[in-house]
């Protein structure tokens, strides 16, 4: 991979060599070099691909009003210079009917970064990730399963960033998930259980979730569903598991924080954000109990969204987005930073490959509180737990939500009883975040990973990171499907 | 000429390098019994604006190259963006090793032999070579309507071309030219509380009517001031045609394995599919019909599928009854009733077939939306849904909100802007119970691999369940 390093620093030059010359404001270069491998088992069907891409993308300001990004996966010098004249053609044509652009200082920093890994996913071989695929789809056979899913996906992301300020930053970072699905067919339906995750990590995340010792239990659920009574309608107290809170966190603090989307950018396609700058600071975006962090530096742990640099050279950083129930910042870029005041980005651009960086998600957590998850459901007289999420949507604005999950459970004084299917909630954000009475330990604190979100047109797929533990909100309402 | 017709390769060039890189991968790949590649490249410009600025021009082009290569039965593909030949050579022993470790596949078949194919020219260079500067002035027209009337204008002009190759060992060979583009355009104010939205697609950018898209947005944006509220509840509604294509998408696919596509014949058999063991059964009402038709004029993409296998129409529903399923090869190798109807994925495919053309119609005379409108006694007009998604699969009941647009309509007549609300509605419900339709229209030229022709509709019954606050 090293030798990605030496062909970005010399096409960084030629291409910034020639932004220079015909006079751009500022520009940077990236060269991205990525490995992907996904592994599928689907009932008896298995199929496996292996990708391999490089491409740069060259991002220009002009005149201070207009920016300008081309990108190309034709790595030699005729493409380069086509590719950076291209980007200057489509800066200068912006800047006729552009206004001055603010662009935070960031230091120059000359880096080189990599994710941790213990064991290479690509030196595991395609034979050991069929076996426990196969293995594991083995042990969801029963009577009504009509859905054995399985998969597995491993890529490697070479990065090579340069600036016209002087920046040279290489990364190099690992990434590693699993999912297994099983669906069965019953009387109520076609039900679902599922389990996933996705990390920065190497083959030892695979070997940890041991999928196999998994799958059984799956089933056993799926089975069960098709003959539980769906979730009743009404309100009710509710305890969400960590990687259901999760993906709370993911629609609805970690989209409405992007500072893009608030500045009425984003406004066509993902939308805009109730978070207005004149929030920042006063609203009680949730109860004390909540605080919600943007994290990519590495000690947050190896999240999706973990990395020393984003994609325009800012360093990585720990900020908080809610504190103590109160809406306290933004994901940022350069570009935007100053419209709410701050004289430095907090390092949220990142781009899929070598496309375009726009505002992203990096590691968006909710802090663990101080609960014991049993003694959380012990101190619930009434109300039901909610696992593994099935279905989301929310309004453009991140106001209102419905949520449904795969599986469910009845909480009675304290105890968990029996289960019920198609368990849903719905609420308003800030209303939902305020009825939040507890979260659960660092014990019970897992950062998961969502490897899939779209944004931005043309549509860029993002991998992003939440910390989560399973948490408690009081009357809301609930529904069956 | 200018940078981007520069920057395409001309045909002939391209064809030249399909066959050279299908002579390298066959020198490199001698160990295979069958080889196939599929050579992919394509050049877009986006111009894309937001507050009545033009932020994020962005510019790209790529080229892919996916080799397939069976052996013993096994199969593996490996896909590489970089074309260099010892490149190419890396990206064949890398199939190959994939392949001598894969399972053997039960469903293996010999590669497909030479195909003839339908001509379809859905090439328009004009999209291709239109200046920047044109496309500038489209956006600039927006921006001022939007500026003299306090709004600010956020969206996205966009313009594809794409080729495909496929080669294989037995004489194979099968390639689509084709262009495409979207202006997808949004005025708001007061942080999205007042918005209104238009869309138009086209295949040759001389069909863009970029007046009437920034007219239509800043229309909608004048009405949707100062929003009512209303009771959830279920409400006679007119979707527009251009509103619901994400909705229609969650028609073809299911959550429970992972949003694996549903029409296929595979899925069906093996009862992953929510329709398994319905073939024959009333889903949808009487005056509704679905087809696959690649061939359709308003249609997008090849006439042929991830092997290469020619595409036939099929009738999916057929005055609301379930009638056929995409099908493929390997179909027709495993279930005595089924025959190949060309919607195969690129092979090895684990999840099975997908329809790519949808079209959907309901029978009778169809009506302009305004028309629609007007036979509405009392209901709702809706310009946009948005997430939509899966809350049972059965009934196919999905979630949603409206956004950009939610009219109380009365006596024919919009009478207020209301709240965006929130529906949790059953498909097959929607498809029994809608009365009137307009002609289909083209909407996002590409969700979800499928591009679907849909029209508006007047439909009785929808199911909205809480509102929002704006």
């Amino acid at each position: 991979m090293s030798t990605s390093k030496g062909l970005g620093e010399d096409l960084a030059k030629l291409s910034l060599d020639i932004a220079s010359r015909e006079n751009a404001t500022y520009a940077d270069f990236r060269l991205v070099n990525g490995r992907d491998q996904i592994v599928t088992v689907v009932n008896d069907n298995s199929s496996s691909e292996e990708t391999q891409s490089m491409g740069a993308g060259i991002r220009v300001l002009y005149g201070g009003t207009g920016w300008g990004f081309a990108e190309t996966d034709e790595t030699n010098d005729d493409s380069i210079r086509e590719t950076t004249l291209k980007a200057l053609s489509l800066a200068r044509g912006a800047s006729k009917i552009g206004s001055a652009v603010s662009f935070a200082d960031e230091p120059v920093h000359v880096d080189r970064w990599e994710s941790p890994v213990k064991k290479d996913p690509f030196d595991v071989s395609l034979e050991e990730k069929y076996r426990a695929l196969q293995e594991s789809t083995g042990k969801m056979k029963g009577e009504g399963i009509v859905v054995r899913r399985g998969q597995m996906n491993f890529s490697t992301v070479e990065k090579y960033f340069a600036s016209s300020a002087g920046s040279k930053i290489h990364q190099n970072f690992t990434y590693s998930g699993a999912a297994l699905a099983v669906a069965a067919k019953g009387p109520a339906g076609l039900q679902t259980r599922s389990t996933r995750q996705y990390m920065s990590r190497g083959y030892e995340l695979i070997d940890e979730l041991d999928l196999p010792t998994q799958a059984p239990e799956l089933t056993k659920d799926a089975l069960a569903l098709v003959n539980a009574k769906r979730c009743p309608d009404g309100k009710s107290d509710i305890i969400l598991s960590g990687d259901q809170v999760a993906l709370q966190v993911h629609e609805s603090a970690g989209h409405p924080i992007e500072l893009d989307r608030v500045l009425g950018y984003e406004a066509n396609f993902a939308g805009r954000s109730f978070l207005t700058p004149d929030q920042l600071g006063r609203l009680q975006y949730g109860s004390d109990k909540v605080n919600i962090v943007m994290d990519a530096t590495p000690e947050h742990g190896p999240g999706l969204g973990t990395f020393r640099y984003d994609d325009e050279g800012v360093k990585s950083q720990k900020k908080y987005a809610v504190k103590e129930g109160k809406f306290v910042g933004y994901l940022m870029s350069r570009n935007t930073a100053s419209k709410v005041g701050e004289a430095r980005s907090n390092g949220c651009m990142r781009a899929e490959g070598y496309h375009l960086p726009i505002i992203r998600m990096t590691n968006v957590s909710l802090e663990p509180g101080d609960w014991n998850y049993d003694e959380l459901v012990e101190d619930t007289k009434d109300g039901f737990l909610m696992v593994t999420n099935y279905g989301w949507s929310i309004d453009q604005k991140r106001y209102n939500f419905q949520f449904n999950c795969e599986k469910g459970y009845r909480i009675r004084n304290g105890s968990i009883e029996e289960m019920v299917r198609g368990p849903g909630y719905q609420g308003i954000t800030p209303e939902f975040w305020n009825s939040c009475d507890a979260v659960g330990d660092r014990k019970s604190w897992v950062l998961w990973g969502t490897p899939n979100c779209g944004k931005g047109q043309p549509t860029q797929i993002m991998i992003t990171g939440h910390g989560a533990s399973p948490a408690r909100f009081r009357n809301v309402k609930v529904f069956g499907a | 000429m200018d940078m981007a017709q520069k920057m395409m390769q001309p045909d002939s060039l391209l064809k030249e390098r399909a066959h050279e890189l299908f002579r390298t991968v066959k020198d490199a790949a001698r160990e295979a019994d069958g080889i196939e590649i599929t050579l992919t490249t394509g050049q877009s410009e986006n111009l894309r604006f937001g507050n009545n600025e033009l932020g994020q021009s962005q510019f790209g082009k790529s080229r892919n190259l996916s080799i397939r290569l069976t052996l013993d039965k096994r199969q593996a593909r490996a896909t590489t963006g970089r074309l260099e030949k010892s490149l190419v050579e890396r990206t064949v022993e890398k199939a190959l090793s994939q392949a001598r470790t894969s399972p053997q596949d039960p469903d293996h078949l010999p590669m497909l032999e030479a195909q003839r194919y339908h001509g379809l020219d859905r090439y328009h260079e004009r999209t291709l070579t239109e200046p920047a500067e044109q496309k500038a002035a489209h956006i600039g027209f927006a921006i001022d309507l939007a500026r003299k009337n306090g709004l600010l204008a956020s969206g996205v002009l966009g313009t594809n071309v794409g080729n495909v190759w496929i080669l294989n060992s037995v004489g194979l060979e099968a390639n689509y030219k084709g262009t495409n583009g979207f202006y997808s355009l949004t005025m708001d104010a007061d942080n999205g509380n007042q918005t209104g939205y238009a869309l138009s697609t086209f295949a040759d950018i001389r069909e863009l009517d970029a007046g009437k898209v920034a007219e239509t947005a800043l229309e909608r944006a004048r009405l949707n001031k100062n929003q009512g509220e209303t009771l959830p509840g279920k409400y006679d509604v007119v979707v527009d045609p251009y509103a619901w294509s994400e909705t229609l998408f969650f028609l073809t696919v299911s959550a429970t394995a992972g949003y694996a596509p549903d029409f296929g014949m595979r899925q069906y058999k093996e009862g992953r599919s929510y329709l398994s063991g319905r073939l024959g059964e009333k889903i949808m009402g009487d005056n509704i019909s679905i087809e696959d038709d690649a061939y359709h004029p308003l249609q997008t993409g090849p006439s042929f599928d991830g092997e290469g296998y020619p595409k036939s129409p099929v009738s999916l529903v057929e005055n609301g009854e379930l009638r056929g399923l995409a099908s493929s090869r390997i179909s027709a190798h495993r279930y005595n009733d089924a025959k190949p109807t060309g919607h195969e994925l690129q092979l090895p495919n684990p999840l099975g077939e997908t329809p790519t053309n949808l079209v959907v119609r309901a029978k009778g005379p169809t009506k302009t939306v305004e028309k629609l409108v007007g036979e509405l006694d009392k209901g709702i007009l809706i310009t946009r849904l948005w997430y939509v998604r899966e809350v049972e699969p059965r009934t196919k009941t999905v979630t949603g909100m409206t956004r950009d647009g939610t009219f109380l309509v009365e006596n024919g007549e919009i009478k207020k802007p209301l709240r965006n609300l929130r529906f949790n509605q059953s498909l097959l419900e929607l498809f029994s119970n809608i009365e009137a339709a307009s002609e289909p229209i083209r909407n996002t030229t590409d969700f979800g691999g499928a591009t679907i022709l849909q029209p508006g509709i007047l439909a009785r019954g929808f199911n909205f369940t809480s509102a929002s606050v704006f």
